[in-house]
């Protein structure tokens, strides 16, 4: 039994389950194409987690590094003749760049006002891809070369890299550089007291997660062999990392997981129902709204409630933030006494 | 190219947007200051605001000026039934209320596309194209209306703030909760009726924003953060640093047409740009430097 409680084992054991699909079914190209965009999508939600979760940093503009990502591969592959593979650190590390440009300035800011320049920062990234169209190739895109290797390599190309943004979140919370996150989403002036570098420890988490939302964002645009700045700069790019976290439960090793494996497919029946495609935005925030009212711990929080797992992970109920928001008395019922 | 005449209504113009950004960020600043939130459902009700302005306006002919003052009391109502029935219960916990907000914003979003389509509504009326002559220099009647209406709101506002009960309850729960609670105040219902007339402020300025601009159920968004870099340059909480901040941008926004090269559609980058320049150079915005002044002087 303890082996299943240790994050490793269980997330390889889930891994190497998964990569056993291709092997015994290798002709079934929907459910491999399925599962590629499915781990690009558990990459997202992870990466978003370090930030959004374990820091408690919400950011709606995470797109920026996504969209950086998949334009760097896109453009050294297209343009400079690179081998796509190569292009694919690359990638990351353009997005990294990215997140320092960004994290420098705007995590001075509280987590609140952090969330909303966030917004901008989604914002910005993708007018200034539209408004360079001799690199980006503007409001048309940018079609690439179509000799991509086959749907089994992308789908353990996903794999892997899914498998090693798990290990690094997990490894994450049980190091130092975890508790410091957690410490400094509770009370960030308590965590500076006891010494903890919070902008130093918010941008580096930022880095790690904007590396591997880079690195997917690669992959993906190899996938797709097409960029166009709307689809990898779209704002329900970064909606869509922020909801993953709130339906598997935000906070958590395994919510990211949980949360994408759920979202990506009603996701996808969303958009491809002429009928559904029209509220899926209303879907998705109606969703939210549900979750944050009444189960804030997500899927995740819903087990816990049935003694499955345990409840853990960013505490958003009143009654559990107690310790949290010592600041603010809460503003709940008991007001009124 | 660019004589003193056209420098002169470039200032004219930055003027007069700037009261109409100040009565469009206000809001987003009262209801952080007595809830320490960020309303993120502010970009929603400018946009509802806008399309209510518009259905009235095709439907009964009503003057988008006036249809601007007629919603505000819908507005008010709805704003203070969004805070009763989800954000009081959550407002303890920033990031969630966050979350929710920004939930409200999407469904709100979604069901303008839903109701009123996602193509480019304007309203025109009689003196849409009217202009008013200014020492020699032409004013759009479309910019000093709603100029004028900002301020007067905004004194209104700052009436109610400092010669009410109510008004001073909000005052004081925006300075300390605590104290004020234990000096009487009941901080929950305080909160609500923030809420509320914060919720009025961005309707009316949504409603206002119609006669300058075309607008469509994205258009809150751009609105919001204009709103936002302009409260963290007010400094947050300071009445006369919104009013400041305001001016700054709308300054910036009218003299970006000066820069060789510049594109119309960056213009929205500018706001995102001085809100980084303001966290970098300025962290505490405006009112910091005043502050800084004040301390030095005594």
């Amino acid at each position: 039994m303890s082996l299943v409680r240790n994050p490793y084992v269980a997330g390889l054991a889930v891994a190497v389950l998964a990569a056993l699909y291709p092997v015994v079914r290798p002709d079934d190209l929907t459910v491999l194409g399925l599962g590629f965009l499915t781990f690009v999508f558990i990459t997202q939600a992870l990466s978003w987690g370090l930030v959004g979760g374990y820091a408690g940093q919400i950011s709606f503009g995470f797109a920026a590094f996504f969209g950086t990502g998949a334009y760097t591969t896109a453009i050294l592959w297209s343009k400079n003749g690179w081998d796509p593979v190569a292009t694919l650190p690359v990638a990351g590390v353009a997005a990294m760049i990215v997140a320092i440009l960004v994290g420098l300035p705007v995590f001075r800011l509280s987590a609140q006002y952090f969330s909303i320049a966030t917004i901008g920062v989604g914002e910005a990234a993708r007018v200034i891809a539209i408004n360079l169209d001799n690199i980006t190739g503007g409001a048309s895109g940018l079609n690439l070369p179509f000799n991509v290797p086959d749907k089994s390599w992308f789908y353990w190309a996903g794999l892997t890299l899914a498998t090693i943004t798990f290990l690094v979140s997990a490894w994450i919370r049980r190091h130092r550089f975890g508790l410091a996150l957690f410490a400094l989403r509770m009370d960030q002036s308590a965590a500076e007291s006891v010494g903890v570098p919070t902008a130093i420890f918010k941008n580096l988490a930022h880095c790690v997660a904007a590396f591997f939302v880079g690195t997917a964002a690669g992959l993906y645009a190899m996938y797709l062999s097409y960029t166009h700045p709307d689809q990898v700069f779209g704002f329900d790019i970064s909606i869509g990392m922020v909801l993953m976290n709130v339906i598997g439960g935000i906070g958590t090793l395994w919510g990211p997981v949980l949360g994408a494996i759920v979202y990506f497919p009603v996701r996808q029946i969303v958009l491809s129902d002429p009928n559904l495609v029209a509220v899926n935005v209303l879907i998705f925030g109606a969703l939210l709204i549900f979750i944050i009212l009444f189960e804030p711990g997500g899927l995740l929080g819903l087990l816990s409630r049935f003694g499955v797992v345990a409840r853990g992970g960013l505490r958003l109920r009143p009654q559990d933030a107690g310790a949290i928001v010592e600041l603010e008395p809460a503003a709940s019922a008991d007001d009124e006494a | 190219m660019y004589d003193l005449s056209n420098i002169a209504t470039l200032a004219i113009y930055s003027i007069l947007t700037g009261g109409l950004y100040a009565a469009m960020s206000y809001g987003l600043a009262l209801v952080y200051g007595v809830m320490k939130i960020i309303n993120l459902a502010h970009a929603a009700t400018m946009m509802l605001a806008a399309f209510t302005v518009l259905t009235f306006n095709r439907w009964i002919g009503l003057d988008p000026i006036l249809g601007s003052i007629v919603v505000l009391p819908i507005f008010f109502f709805a704003g203070m039934g969004l805070y009763r029935v989800a954000v009081r219960r959550v407002a303890a916990v920033p990031v969630a209320s966050l979350l929710l907000l920004f939930g409200v914003w999407l469904v709100a979003q979604n069901l303008a596309y839903i109701i009123w389509g996602s193509e480019d509504q304007s309203i025109l009326t009689s003196y849409t194209f009217a202009t008013i002559d200014v020492v020699g220099i032409k004013i759009a009647v479309i910019r000093i209306i709603p100029f004028g209406l900002s301020i007067v709101m905004l004194a209104i506002l700052r009436w109610f703030l400092a010669n009410t009960d109510l008004g001073r309850a909000i005052r004081a729960v925006s300075q300390d909760r605590v104290a004020a609670r234990l000096a009487g105040i009941n901080a929950d219902r305080t909160a609500t009726l923030a809420f509320g007339i914060g919720t009025m402020l961005s309707a009316f300025a949504g409603g206002l924003l119609t006669l300058i601009f075309s607008f469509t159920p994205n258009f809150g968004g751009v609105f919001q953060l204009k709103s936002f870099a302009i409260i963290v340059l007010g400094g947050l909480e300071s009445f006369a640093g919104v009013a400041l901040g305001a001016l700054v941008l709308s300054t910036i926004e009218q003299f970006s047409i000066l820069i060789p090269g510049w594109r119309a559609s960056l213009v929205n980058l500018l706001a995102f740009g001085l809100l980084v320049l303001t966290l970098v150079v300025l962290p505490g915005g405006i009112a910091s430097l005043f502050a800084r002044r004040r301390k030095v002087a005594e």
